[in-house]
């Protein structure tokens, strides 16, 4: 199976390191699974018979541009390439933009109308246009996967969809933002204000330079969002969540929570057809109550009832894990 | 025959004071429980079995019991009240603590009330133990995002 990775960044970078380490694994149980092409801001590395990984993420880290890949490596947009280069999968993994979806949305309609299927792990345009998305992937009758758009590792989506398949979903609820289930942590175990706690999730590379969308709760809305539409069949968009997020928790009401039998979470929830995103008190006993930087979700369904799983939110491989597990579903559904 | 679990407080005259308006509605007392082992916060369960014919007359009663101060718990093993505990962010007591109890207590019952106020110009944190009928729930949330609104408070409600 042939592969565009459109955007090279940490993500995209650990998508090829999977894929180069997995390359045995995968070539004896399914057939190779070949890179064709990766693209950056800069440019593109191009080369039909599959690029050598490796040397892709050594000249992205080194040169910090994937067009300086040696004799493949030139100036050419990402729209070019989903164009003109010839494969079966297209993997967006460009940074999220929640305010208009791009440049992910457009790579993604592009790639659909060149009959290429697409994973993608960019939450941006999921929230902003799912249904739009779901209807132009089924006109060109090519898959859509999105597992690594919520939750990263922890399968969610394709849990919900498949493995519960059957059963009706009532209510989904859970943590889906590693950065401030951290930062509660933290303040819970030592005591620390938010802005403490905050810095030193900075100093660790836990959260990023701008941590805004997460701590706002605007990240775990876009999640709740592409859940509701993905798995519960809502027309949902960002707007529709009500957020609020965890910037006023003082580590007193975490005191005052503990000496009750409760901690605070920024919990996501989906319920009688309302999204609503805010820090609520759940209770010290309850399998919510995951520590550190883990994400947790909780279905409540008319068979199986209540079905709770845990697992790590972030992180390149972690992320990538969820990209082949989708990689591999196309696979299957196409080649077989 | 009905099952009534309802809540007293631990004074004299208070069992008394709830079974006369059963009688005065024309039902029947069958047994009555009085479990002072497992007295909670001043409080103690006491079930009561009764026998009343029509519906109306068990509202009635109902309604009298609460008067006489009892909190039902609940009706045939199902729940009429439920607690609902919350945590307040803000200037809570500089917001006219007073007030914001009145109104929550106009929807439910502020029963417990523990505050932590660290230093007069920051955020003090309340947390607050609520009893309330479970079908007032929405009208009681709705409450919290006005005083949000109106006094710049916080509400962090528990999860059920």
């Amino acid at each position: 199976m042939d592969i565009i990775i459109v955007g090279f960044g940490a993500i995209g970078k650990g998508v090829a390191k999977v894929l180069y380490e997995k390359r045995e694994y995968l070539k004896k149980n399914f057939e190779e699974f070949r890179v064709v092409a990766i693209t950056d801001s800069s440019g593109a590395a191009i080369d039909e018979d599959g690029l050598d990984l490796l040397k892709a993420i050594e000249v992205k880290e080194k040169t910090g541009k994937i067009k300086n890949y040696p004799e493949k490596g030139k100036e050419i947009s990402s729209i070019d390439v989903i164009r003109n280069v010839d494969a079966d999968v297209v993997v967006e993994v460009t940074p999220s933009n929640l305010e208009t979806g791009e440049p992910a949305k457009t790579h993604i309609l592009e790639s659909f109308k060149n009959k290429k299927h697409v994973v993608t792990a960019n939450k941006g345009p999921l929230a902003l246009c799912y249904r739009e998305l779901i209807e132009e992937a089924k006109k060109y009758n090519v898959i859509f996967r999105h597992e690594a758009s919520v939750g990263g590792a922890m399968p969610i989506i394709n849990l919900a969809k498949e493995t519960l398949a059957g059963n009706e979903i009532l209510s989904i609820r859970g943590i889906l933002n590693g950065t401030t289930n951290y930062i509660l942590t933290k303040m819970e175990k030592e005591g620390l204000d938010f802005e403490t706690a905050l810095k030193e999730a900075k100093e660790l590379g836990i959260a990023e330079t701008d941590p805004t969308q997460d701590i706002e709760g605007l990240d775990t809305a876009a999640k709740i969002v592409i859940l509701a539409n993905s798995i519960m069949g809502m027309n949902k968009t960002i707007k529709d969540v009500k957020v609020k997020g965890i910037k006023r928790i003082t580590p007193e009401a975490l005191f005052l929570a503990n000496k009750r039998g409760y901690t605070i979470k920024l919990i996501g929830q989906i319920k009688d057809g309302y999204l609503i995103v805010e820090p609520m008190l759940v209770p010290i006993d309850s399998p919510l109550n995951v520590k550190g930087t883990l994400n947790v979700a909780m279905f409540e369904t008319d068979l199986a009832k209540e079905v709770v799983v845990v697992g790590r939110g972030a992180g390149p491989i972690e992320t990538a894990s969820a990209i082949l597990s989708d990689l591999i579903h196309i696979y299957q559904a196409t080649k077989r | 025959m009905i099952t009534i679990d309802i809540e007293l407080k631990d004074k004299p005259g208070e069992l008394l004071r709830v079974l006369t308006p059963i009688s005065k509605h024309g039902a029947n007392v069958i047994s009555v429980i009085h479990s002072r082992e497992e007295k909670r916060g001043g409080k103690v369960p006491v079930r009561i079995v009764i026998d009343v014919d029509d519906k109306e007359k068990l509202k009635n009663i109902l309604e009298d019991l609460e008067k006489e101060g009892a909190i039902i718990k609940k009706i045939d093993g199902k729940d009429k009240k439920v607690y609902l505990d919350v945590v307040v962010i803000g200037h809570v007591v500089d917001t006219n603590i007073r007030d914001t109890i009145d109104r929550i207590n106009e929807i439910g019952l502020v029963e417990d009330l523990d505050l932590i106020m660290p230093h007069p110009d920051k955020e003090s944190s309340a947390m607050m133990r609520i009893i309330i009928d479970e079908d007032k729930i929405e009208e009681l949330f709705y409450l919290f995002e006005e005083l949000e609104k109106e006094k710049g408070l916080l509400f962090i409600k528990s999860i059920f």
